[in-house]
C-alpha cells in the first residue's frame, strides 16, 4: 500500500509509493559531462577571464586575480540580480513588481579542474566552508538584504561549468520556499515552545532507520516526507539558527559531515548529478527561537512532471528508508 | 535590469531576465526518440490495459473492444490505490496516511499521432465531456478532498507513453500548491471583496498586452509573473469556482480556447513537450465566492535548477509580454 507522509516543516504531503520500488541501479545516468577543461574561466591561470575576485584564500604574497589561490569568490557573469540601484518597487494595477537587487557571486572551490568536493582533501572542503561564512557575513553588512542562500548544481545537465562551483545568493525578499518554513517553525514553536527542526534531529536520532551519518554535532538523513528519491539533509545536532555564526569548531565536523555524505551519493549513485542548498535564518533576529539552519541535498534521478509542479504535490518511488539504508551501508574511502 | 514580478495570488516572486531578448528557437527542446513498443492504448491492444472505466464508443461495440473515440482506464501503476481507508496516525513529530486515491487514464483518441492541436472539435468536446463526468463520479466519494486533471505531453514533461493520454488522481488530501492558491485568493477576498482572479482577468482584458486567445467564455493569457517562459492560463470570464460544474455550451468554447492556446504553443515552440494541470475547488467545499477555476499550461524548455526548488523562487528569461507577442504573432521577429 502506497503511504502519504506529510512534512512537519512545509505541511506538504508526499506520496510514497514503494510499490514502483527502485534500487539505486534502475537510476540510468543519462548524459556525460563534457570536458570544458581547455575554456575553463574558473582554472587557476585563468583568473583574466572572470569578473574581478570579492574573495579569495591565497598564499601570502600573491596577488588578486592571479594565480595563488585554493578558493576564490567572484561575481556571477550573468547575475539573475545585482547589488547596485534602487529596490524600484512599483504596482501596475493589481500587479507588484521591483528591480532585482542582489547579490549573485560564484564561489569556484577549487584551482583545480577535476576536484570534487567527494574527492577533495578535508582540508580544502573546510576552507570552502570558511569562504562562504566569510562572504555571507561581509554580505550580510547591507541591510536591503533580507536572506541569501548557498546553491550548488552540479553535474551534467544542470550547470553550464564542470570545474567545481557554488553560488551565493542574496534577495531583498525572503524567498517562498524559506517563508514557508519559517512558517511552519513558528507555528510549531508557538504551540510546544521548541524548535521543530530540534526535535526532528532528536526524533531521527531514536528512530534510526532514516539516518545516513553522524559525528559529534551533524546529523545526516533522508527526510520523513521525501519528495526525491535519495533525497537527504545535513543538520547541526544543536540549535544554529545561523550558518554564518557557525563557530569554528563546527567547521571542521560540518566539513566532515558534508564531505562524508557527498562520497555516499557517489558510491550509490555514481555520477549522478545533485543539487544541494544551504538555509539559513533571514538576516534579522526575530527568528531565531525557531529556525535551524540546514544543507537539502537532492539528487537529479527523476523527471518532474507536470502533476508535481502544478499540484505541488510529489510521488516518491523509493522510501526514504531503504534510501537512507542504501546510504548508510555502502563501504567508502 | 533584471525584475522581480510577484504572483498577486500566491506571493511567489518571479526573477525575470528579460534583457537578453531570447526568441523562442533559444530554448531548446529535448525530442525523445519515437517509441516503437507495442502501444497498449492503440485500438485492438484493449488487453494490455486494466478493464476500462467508461468510454465513448461506437454503438454495437462492447467494453474493452476497439470501436472507442474516448477510453478510460485505471493506471497499472497507481500512485495511489482506491481499495481501503486512510487509517490516518502520528509517528511523532510525523503524520502519515494510508495511500487511498484514483489514479485514471484518459485514451484521448484511438489514433496513435494525434493531439490536442489537431483533434476535430468533437473529438476535444468529448475528451473533456470525459475529464467532467470522471471528475463529478469521483467527487461523490467522501474519502477524496481532491481530484486533479493533468496532462504530461511529451518525455521530457514525464509522459511515459506516446499515444495522446491525460491523468486523474484523487487524492484525500489538498495539494499544496492548490492550498495556496486557496489560501492567497481568500486572503484578497477578505480585503477587497472580489475574487483575485476576476480582478486579474479584468485587468488582463483591458491591459491587453499578455492576451494570447479569447472567446465568449474564456481567456487564455501569459501570467503577469509567469514562472516559466511561455507559461499560459486559460480560465472562464465569468466567475466560476469548480471546474465540475461547467455546461455543454461552455464545454464547446473551452475545447476552442485549449485547441487554439496549443496550436500555437507548438508553432512557436517547434512541439516541445509540456504539461497542463487543471485547478479547481476542494471537492465538497465550493469556495464559491473566492476561488476561481483555471488551467495552467507549461511548456518545459527550461531545466529547473537548484535556486528555483531550494527557494520557490524561479527565473524565467522570457517576459509575458514579449511571449504573447510570439504567440499571437507568427512573423513576430522579436
Amino acid at each position: 500500500m502506497p503511504q502519504l507522509r506529510k512534512d512537519p516543516i512545509l505541511k506538504q504531503w508526499v506520496i510514497i509509493s514503494p510499490e514502483r520500488g527502485k534500487r539505486p541501479s534502475d537510476y540510468k545516468k543519462t548524459i556525460e559531462e563534457p570536458d570544458d577543461s581547455a575554456e575553463c574561466p574558473f582554472c587557476e591561470g585563468k583568473e583574466h577571464l572572470t569578473p574581478n575576485e570579492t574573495l579569495s584564500f591565497r598564499t601570502a604574497g600573491t596577488d588578486a586575480n592571479k594565480k595563488g589561490w585554493w578558493v576564490r569568490i567572484i561575481p556571477d557573469s550573468e547575475p539573475i540580480l545585482r547589488p547596485e540601484g534602487e529596490p524600484g518597487r512599483e504596482g501596475f494595477g493589481m500587479f507588484d513588481a521591483m528591480n532585482s537587487i542582489g547579490v549573485h557571486e560564484v564561489v569556484i572551490e577549487s584551482p583545480n579542474h577535476n576536484s570534487r568536493i567527494h574527492n577533495a582533501t578535508n582540508d580544502q572542503v573546510r576552507e570552502i566552508i570558511w569562504a562562504y561564512k566569510q562572504r555571507l557575513l561581509e554580505i550580510k553588512k547591507n541591510p536591503s538584504y533580507k536572506h541569501f542562500m548557498v546553491v550548488k548544481n552540479s553535474g551534467a545537465g544542470l550547470s553550464n561549468f564542470t570545474h567545481s562551483h557554488s553560488h551565493i545568493i542574496a534577495t531583498p525578499i525572503i524567498p517562498k520556499r524559506v517563508e514557508e518554513e519559517i512558517e511552519g517553525a513558528r507555528e510549531y514553536y508557538h504551540y510546544h515552545d521548541r524548535c521543530l527542526f530540534c526535535d526532528i534531529v532528536k526524533q531521527e536520532q531514536k528512530d534510526q532507520m532514516r539516518l545516513v551519518y553522524e559525528n559529534d554535532q551533524f546529523i545526516v538523513f533522508c527526510p520523513f516526507a521525501s519528495r526525491f528519491p535519495f533525497e537527504m539533509q545535513i543538520m547541526p545536532k544543536s540549535h544554529q539558527p545561523f550558518f554564518e555564526m557557525i563557530e569554528n569548531n563546527l567547521v571542521q565536523t560540518f566539513a566532515d559531515a558534508l564531505q562524508n555524505t557527498l562520497k555516499r551519493q557517489e558510491a550509490v549513485l555514481p555520477g549522478q548529478p545533485y543539487n544541494m542548498v544551504l538555509h539559513t535564518s533571514p538576516c534579522s533576529d526575530s527568528y531565531k527561537d525557531f529556525y535551524h539552519w540546514h544543507v537539502e541535498i537532492i539528487p537529479k534521478l527523476t523527471k518532474v512532471a507536470g502533476f508535481e509542479w502544478g499540484s505541488g504535490f510529489y510521488i516518491n518511488p523509493t522510501t526514504p528508508e531503504d534510501a537512507a539504508k542504501a546510504l548508510r551501508d555502502i563501504a567508502i574511502k | 535590469m533584471p525584475q522581480l514580478r510577484k504572483d498577486p495570488v500566491t506571493k511567489r516572486w518571479v526573477i525575470l531576465l528579460h534583457e537578453q531578448k531570447k526568441l523562442p528557437a533559444d530554448f531548446k527542446i529535448e525530442h525523445a526518440p519515437k517509441q516503437t513498443n507495442k502501444c497498449p492504448f492503440c485500438p485492438g491492444n484493449e488487453n494490455m490495459t486494466p478493464v476500462e472505466l467508461m468510454s465513448y464508443r461506437s454503438e454495437n461495440t462492447l467494453p474493452n473492444e476497439p470501436g472507442w473515440q474516448v477510453r478510460v482506464i485505471p493506471n497499472r501503476f497507481p500512485a495511489l490505490q482506491i481499495e481501503g481507508d486512510l487509517d490516518r496516525m502520528g509517528l511523532g513529530v510525523y503524520d502519515m496516511m494510508n495511500g487511498v486515491g484514483a489514479h485514471e487514464v484518459i485514451i484521448e483518441s484511438p489514433n496513435h499521432e494525434d493531439g490536442f492541436h489537431n483533434y476535430s472539435s468533437e473529438q476535444i468536446s468529448r475528451v473533456l465531456h470525459t475529464y467532467v463526468e470522471r471528475y463529478r463520479d469521483l467527487s461523490r466519494d467522501r474519502r477524496f478532498r481532491y481530484i486533479l486533471v493533468f496532462k504530461n505531453n511529451g518525455s521530457a514533461a514525464g509522459a511515459s507513453l506516446d499515444h495522446p493520454h491525460s491523468q486523474l488522481i484523487a487524492t484525500p488530501i489538498i495539494p499544496k500548491r492548490v492550498m495556496e492558491e486557496l489560501e492567497g485568493a481568500k486572503t484578497y477576498y477578505y480585503y477587497k471583496e472580489r475574487c483575485v482572479f476576476c480582478d486579474i482577468i479584468r485587468q488582463e482584458l483591458s491591459q491587453g498586452e499578455r492576451i494570447i486567445h479569447e472567446n465568449e467564455s474564456f481567456v487564455a493569457f501569459e501570467p503577469f509573473a509567469s514562472r516559466f517562459p511561455f507559461e499560459t492560463w486559460i480560465a472562464p470570464k465569468d466567475h466560476k469556482d469548480c471546474f465540475g460544474d461547467i455546461d455543454k455550451g461552455e464545454i464547446d468554447g473551452l475545447a476552442d480556447i485549449m485547441q487554439a492556446t496549443i496550436k500555437k504553443l507548438i508553432k512557436t515552440l517547434d512541439n516541445p513537450p509540456f504539461n497542463f494541470i487543471i485547478h479547481t475547488s476542494p471537492c465538497g467545499e465550493h469556495c464559491t465566492d473566492y476561488f476561481h477555476w483555471h488551467i495552467e499550461i507549461m511548456p518545459r524548455v527550461t531545466k529547473i535548477a537548484g535556486f528555483e526548488w531550494g527557494s520557490g523562487f524561479y527565473l524565467n528569461h522570457m517576459s509575458p509580454e514579449r511571449a504573447a507577442r510570439f504567440l499571437i504573432n507568427p512573423n513576430y521577429k522579436g
